[in-house]
């Protein structure tokens, strides 16, 4: 009786699972390409002045700014405005003609207004939409002062970055580097900080001493760095705020090397007592100090792991310069690089997957990455001389410094993939480059 | 990128990096005595329902206007509809001759570069590789394959299967670079009508590999595929055989990407 049923109901069934049954297609492979953007120009909400502009003047440069943004990721394309079929208003920023836009065959818009406020400030207000699906992606408002309108540009870009790729953006960040010039044997070397993109630079020495491996610390706000400041090398904390320095610590030995740790509470740094270099590390609130490292030789470039369990450093206690991980209090040190030349200057990833570091040999400086078990070892850049990874705050893309043979050195950045290597413009010479967090 | 639009870029990039250079060189050298250390300059973060009121749009927003191109552009959670989309609203295969007589005159200051235009227009959409299908001798394959009035043949789905895959996979352009590339696989489920053309809004499964901590990658992800999915439409299949494909399942795997 069930059974009768059954097979009833299955000879039934049979016609109409020919009809309707979906055909199952595998995809296996796209064409990763450069996402073609449309960024019509801000639309102005009202006309009132601020110091920086008028919202319509604001809204060109912020269109300008997140088309930079945008592109020099190496993930999209924005596509020239003259080849734009239509314009976007204040009134239609939110009703946007996806035909229009398709015509010119952007896959994403971004569009939005700028509005001076009664303060002085603005409002940006920005909106990323897929014109395919019709659909919007992303809305976020920013209000700032006028002369923040960099900044919201940025973070309206790292928005429409972050909804796209599914990754934290990069954008709102800024990078500090060790600008140089003059005499191979008389070099100048002073401190400086610029945005992500090369904007707002600023020196924050004056170049009297050497200064090498500035860091940021977690909020973005106060650096550390070495500095030969009385002819003494040592580590040194700068607040970018004030402008306040101050050496770290008076030890009688020579400091170097140092970097925070993820929370911002400690500093890791190297220190040499009788010719052995060792991993130390300081509490900044006591400035309780531990030796992490004991072997003879020189330990140094300690870098954590972004939860602040593990530190990488280089050693060249087995012969020559190799890259170590060990556990935040020194416990469980392990040799994580192998093979032919030597590996140096660690820098673990924001996001924890990967080391970045130099790699020496065959008379060429390249940087590369692997796991922090040293596997999936690969080289990203092959320069004259490529050394100082430092990483996006995202983890995607690394920025270092190129020396020519000529003793030029200059900031470069390239992605994880090994595509977009991109020079970094700097007024002088530029090395030592630490990228902050994003800002907040 | 062309050479031409590769040329314009550099030339923009170029001369804004300069005068961007001009500037601040110009002013780091003005200020002989370092500028004092700025502060962080606060950027305050508001939210939408406070954005829609700051900004105070004068149409609705997206959410609660209806589109103008509201059946080419369904909205996300729409329930697909009964009809083909219409069919002006999607760039055709060919490079697009440039369209906008009417609008765009007044637009730029200039005169539109017809030729450039076109180029870039042209750039943009995808280059398939694949030769024009020739949907008679497909059907006739597929056809001398299935006995009339059987079950599908499996075959027959095949042939079918390989024809849609090498329509829709030159538009996908999946994520590249993120942590979890090759971790992840996502179903889209797709209706399509006898034009050829998507109905309503293809519907994408649960990605593979997705977690809590990937979620915002998982949204990105399936996004590409439904994007791939309406950038490369209409299917050229054969008419005759529409019952066969008019419910299409596509799984995006991006295994064989280099």
């Amino acid at each position: 009786m069930d059974m009768r049923i059954l097979l009833t109901l299955s000879l039934l069934a049979a016609p109409a699972l020919a009809q309707n049954a979906p055909i199952r297609v595998d995809i296996n492979a796209g064409i990763a390409q450069p996402l073609p953007v449309a960024i019509p120009v801000f639309a102005p909400a009202n006309a009132a002045a601020t110091e920086a502009g008028t919202p319509a003047e604001l809204g060109a440069r912020i269109a300008g700014v997140i088309s930079a943004d945008l592109k020099s990721s190496g993930l999209f394309r924005p596509i020239d405005p003259a080849a734009f079929t239509t314009t976007v208003t204040a009134a239609s920023t939110t009703n946007p003609d996806y035909a229009a836009w398709r015509t010119v065959a952007a896959q994403a818009l971004v569009t939005g207004t700028v509005t001076a406020n009664a303060d002085g400030g603005i409002t940006l207000a920005c909106y990323a939409y897929d014109v395919f699906a019709g659909a919007e992606l992303a809305r976020q408002g920013f209000v700032t002062t006028a002369a923040g309108w960099r900044r919201a540009a940025h973070k309206c870009a790292d928005l429409v970055y972050s909804r796209l790729t599914g990754e934290s953006g990069y954008f709102d960040s800024r990078i500090v580097y060790v600008a140089e010039t003059g005499a191979r044997t008389k070099r100048i070397k002073r401190l400086a900080v610029m945005d992500q993109d090369g904007a707002s630079h600023r020196f924050l020495t004056s170049g009297q001493n050497l200064v090498l491996t500035p860091r940021f610390a977690p909020g973005s706000q106060t650096l550390t760095y070495m500095s030969f400041e009385g002819n003494r090398p040592r580590v040194w904390l700068y607040t970018l705020g004030s402008g306040k320095q101050e050496a770290l610590g008076s030890f009688a030995s020579m400091t170097f090397a140092p970097r925070f740790s993820p929370d911002g509470s400690a500093l890791v740094f190297s220190m040499a007592v009788g010719g052995n270099t060792d991993v130390y590390r300081m509490n900044i609130a006591s400035r309780a100090v531990t030796r992490l490292t004991t072997a003879p030789g020189i330990d140094t470039s300690p870098s954590f792991s972004p939860d602040g369990s593990r530190i990488v450093f280089e050693s060249d206690r087995g012969g020559a310069q190799q890259l170590y991980v060990m556990g935040a209090d020194g416990s469980g040190q392990s040799r994580i690089s192998f093979g032919e030349g030597r590996s140096a200057s660690p820098v673990w990833s924001p996001r924890g997957d990967l080391i970045a570091f130099t790699r020496m040999g065959g008379g060429r400086f390249g940087i590369g990455v692997m796991r922090p078990d040293g596997s999936g070892e690969r080289l990203l850049t092959n320069g004259y001389q490529d050394e100082g990874a430092t990483w996006s705050p995202n983890g995607r893309v690394i920025l270092f410094f190129r020396s020519s043979r000529s003793g030029k050195v200059d900031l470069y950045s390239i992605d994880l993939s090994g595509q977009n290597e991109r020079a970094i413009p700097t007024p002088l010479d530029g090395s030592d480059p630490a990228w902050s967090p994003l800002l907040p | 990128m062309t050479a031409t639009e590769r040329r314009a870029i550099l030339f923009a990039g170029s001369a804004h990096i300069a005068l961007f250079a001009a500037l601040s060189i110009g002013w780091q050298f003005a200020s002989s005595p370092l500028p004092p250390a700025d502060t962080a300059m606060p950027v305050e973060i508001v939210d939408t329902a406070e954005l829609a009121r700051i900004t105070q749009p004068p149409t609705p927003s997206a959410e609660a206007a209806p589109q103008e191109s509201a059946a080419a552009a369904p909205q996300e959670d729409a329930a697909p509809e009964p009809e083909p989309a219409p069919t002006d609203a999607v760039p055709p295969p060919e490079p697009a001759k440039p369209k906008p007589q009417a609008a765009a005159p007044k637009a730029p200051p200039g005169p539109l570069d017809t030729t450039s235009l076109a180029s870039l227009i042209d750039k943009a959409l995808p280059k398939s590789k694949i030769k024009p299908l020739d949907t008679s001798k497909l059907a006739k394959d597929i056809n001398a394959a299935q006995p009339q009035g059987a079950r599908v043949d499996p075959r027959a789905a095949a042939t079918l299967a390989q024809a849609i895959q090498a329509q829709v996979a030159p538009c996908w352009n999946p994520p590249t670079g993120g942590r979890d590339v090759r971790k992840m696989t996502v179903v889209v489920r797709v209706e399509y009508g006898r034009d050829g053309r998507v109905i309503g809004v293809p519907v994408s499964g649960q990605p593979t590999g997705a977690t809590a901590g990937n979620a915002d990658y998982a949204r990105a992800f399936a996004d590409t595929a439904r994007r791939a999915v309406l950038r490369c439409q209409p299917l050229k299949l054969p008419p005759e055989l529409y019952e066969l494909w008019q419910s299409v399942e596509i799984n995006f795997d991006p295994e064989s990407m280099a």
